[in-house]
């Protein structure tokens, strides 16, 4: 401790350095820690469905293809399931804003059975049976677009060549860690229109079947039974629990981990080389001060240590500002809205931030060793000859 | 020490490396120092005075020979042990002064005292004290920008004195300083010698600033060719 006035004032002798490697690294790990945050709550969001028993039923050759809805009574008929609902994607622009949050075409009488953490007053679930062009909207989506019920939301199909008018039912409210922000509304109204305007192509199926069963023990079986009676048809099937339906979609956008991880090394050494040259810098700028105070007794151990000391304090100023800020920024300010739908909700886990700075702290320790080391072994002579 | 000797060398060899060549700097040198002696070291560029005083100063090892400071032969020491003991019996006054320039006087001075065991209090008490005999306690906390270079050296004589050392060696202090300046710092180093009996070893060029010293040695090639003893109560050397 006594030694800190010392380091620190190193540490603001060039402060424009130290500030460009501050920045250097508190950018870095702030974009790090982003990216990172995304692997840990796509786990943890798709870890958070284990509890409501829900399977997925989909077509064996993946999200492009279909499930005929003659399914759907099949399954719902099935030992074991409670509710089912079809759940066909729509991806509408709103405006000028493409995919501006998920629309799907659901069962309006069993949705929020199937997803019974979503809690929409009993009301408002009528008005929304009752309405073919009617909706139900998240209350994150609401607040933020400032929707209310009566509202309408005029959808220009993207996908498919007619639009969907609908009419805000009902605004649903969900647990912190889920999706406030789908849109809801009538498979029916989407079939209709397919039939109207498309010809028929692609009527009659769902995107995928969503399952509620009435307890855990029954979805193996259940989801092997499924497959199992589809298997010889035209459209065999594919069933998961959700979690793991939600970790394959999460696939679909490529080994994410794994180019996160790349990406993390990546930054970890370009960082560890910026702040080593900002150090190196700074040694060699202060080769005579290193050399006097070995001459007036400071010991190579001691020498290390501070030099050690200032590039660590430097790049753990870098990660507390990076990490941590970011954690605290994305508190603050939400962006999953930014996903249209990807992604239900975003922050930077604590594990995460405190997982950055503990990185940061290990950048500016090793990039600090070469310098540390060449400063201990700086000759004194040689150090003092510079000026003497 | 019992014998009155500070610093006695015996047939002391120092060579450097440069490349495959091997260049003598000090041949075959003895000397001795007096307990409480001011010497001053003359000598041409390149004469050896600097490696010489190095060499007293436990900071580089003879090549052969003997260096005993205060009872100590140096060769003896690791880099770690010669370390510790410059730290407690040696203060460095450079030509150029050597003050961190993020430190403010107060704390320049207090460098060498980090290293001991003394707490915050005791290490204050002893920078005021050794500020006071500089005649800068008024200064503080001025940064060594804010200073005269007069000051500055005087500030770097505060650090050397700062751990009460037995021995002060000054590498040309008063190389970068006008002669006002100057006859400051050289009266001040007579002080120090008279009035606490430091030990003090002085590297110069300048003839005004050996008559300070009570002895003054001539160097040549590596080798002493002249030993005057400037003040009578001292007596000779060699």
């Amino acid at each position: 401790m006594k030694y800190f006035t010392y380091i620190f004032r190193n540490i603001r002798r060039n402060k424009l350095r130290s500030f460009l490697t501050i920045a250097s690294v508190s950018a870095c790990l702030f974009l790090a820690s982003i990216l990172a945050s995304f692997t840990a709550i796509n786990e943890e969001a798709a870890s958070g469905t284990r509890d409501f028993n829900r399977l997925v039923t989909m077509s064996s050759q993946g999200l492009g293809a279909v499930v005929p809805i003659v399914r759907l009574n099949e399954i719902r008929g099935l030992g074991g399931v409670e509710f089912a609902t079809p759940f066909s994607w729509y991806g509408g622009k709103l405006g000028e804003e493409i995919q501006p949050f998920a629309q799907f075409g659901v069962d309006a009488e069993t949705i929020f059975k199937v997803y019974e953490e979503l809690v929409v007053p009993p009301e408002d679930q009528k008005a929304f049976i009752q309405d073919r062009a009617g909706c139900v909207i998240g209350r994150k989506m609401a607040t933020e677009r400032k929707y209310q019920v009566g509202d309408k939301i005029p959808l220009k199909g993207t996908i498919y060549p007619f639009n969907l008018d609908l009419t805000v039912r009902g605004i649903y409210d969900s647990p912190p860690k889920s999706d406030g922000r789908m849109c809801f509304f009538h498979w029916d109204y989407l079939e209709e229109g397919l039939k109207r305007d498309f010809k028929g192509d692609r009527a009659g199926n769902a995107g995928v079947i969503m399952i509620r069963c009435n307890n855990s023990k029954v979805m193996p079986d259940l989801s092997k039974n499924i497959d199992a009676a589809y298997s010889n048809s035209d459209t065999p099937t594919k069933t998961q629990t959700e979690e793991a339906f939600s970790k394959m979609f999460a696939e679909y956008f490529g080994n994410f981990k794994d180019v996160i991880s790349l990406v993390g090394i990546v930054v970890v050494l370009s960082l560890i080389f910026v702040t080593g040259n900002a150090m190196a810098m700074a040694m060699r700028e202060r080769t005579t001060e290193m050399a006097v105070l070995k001459a007036i007794g400071f010991s190579n151990g001691r020498i290390m240590f501070l030099v050690l000391a200032e590039s660590t304090l430097i790049a753990a100023a870098g990660g507390l500002i990076g990490a941590v800020g970011s954690k605290l920024m994305l508190d603050a300010y939400d962006i999953s809205k930014f996903f249209a739908g990807f992604l239900a909700f975003f922050y930077v886990p604590w594990s995460v931030a405190l997982i950055g700075l503990a990185v940061s702290i290990g950048i500016g320790f090793l990039s600090g060793l070469i310098p540390a080391i060449s400063a201990a072994r700086l000759s004194v002579i040689n150090g003092l000859r510079k000026v003497v | 020490m019992a014998d009155g000797l500070a610093i006695e060398l015996r047939a002391v060899t120092k060579q450097y490396k440069r490349d495959e060549f091997t260049v003598p700097v000090l041949e075959s040198l003895d000397l001795v120092v007096r307990e409480g002696e001011f010497l001053a070291l003359m000598g041409p560029s390149g004469s050896g005075k600097t490696t010489l005083l190095n060499l007293i100063a436990g900071l580089d090892y003879a090549s052969s020979g003997e260096v005993i400071v205060h009872g100590q032969d140096l060769g003896r020491l690791s880099e770690g042990q010669i370390t510790r003991w410059r730290a407690n019996n040696v203060g460095f006054i450079f030509q150029l002064y050597n003050l961190i320039p993020v430190l403010t006087a107060f704390e320049n001075v207090e460098l060498p005292l980090l290293l001991t065991n003394l707490n915050r209090k005791r290490r204050r008490e002893n920078v005021m004290t050794a500020l006071r005999a500089v005649g800068l306690s008024e200064r503080e906390d001025h940064y060594p920008r804010q200073l005269s270079g007069g000051q500055e050296q005087r500030v770097a004589i505060a650090r050397a004195i700062v751990t009460d050392p037995y021995l002060l060696v000054a590498d040309e202090p008063t190389g970068d300083l006008d002669r006002k300046s100057a006859e400051e710092i050289l009266n001040l180093l007579e002080q120090l010698n008279s009035e606490f009996d430091k030990t003090i070893i002085m590297v110069t060029h300048d003839p005004i600033a050996a008559q300070k010293a009570h002895r003054l040695l001539h160097l040549d090639k590596g080798q002493l060719i002249g030993d005057v003893v400037q003040v009578p109560r001292l007596g000779a050397a060699s």
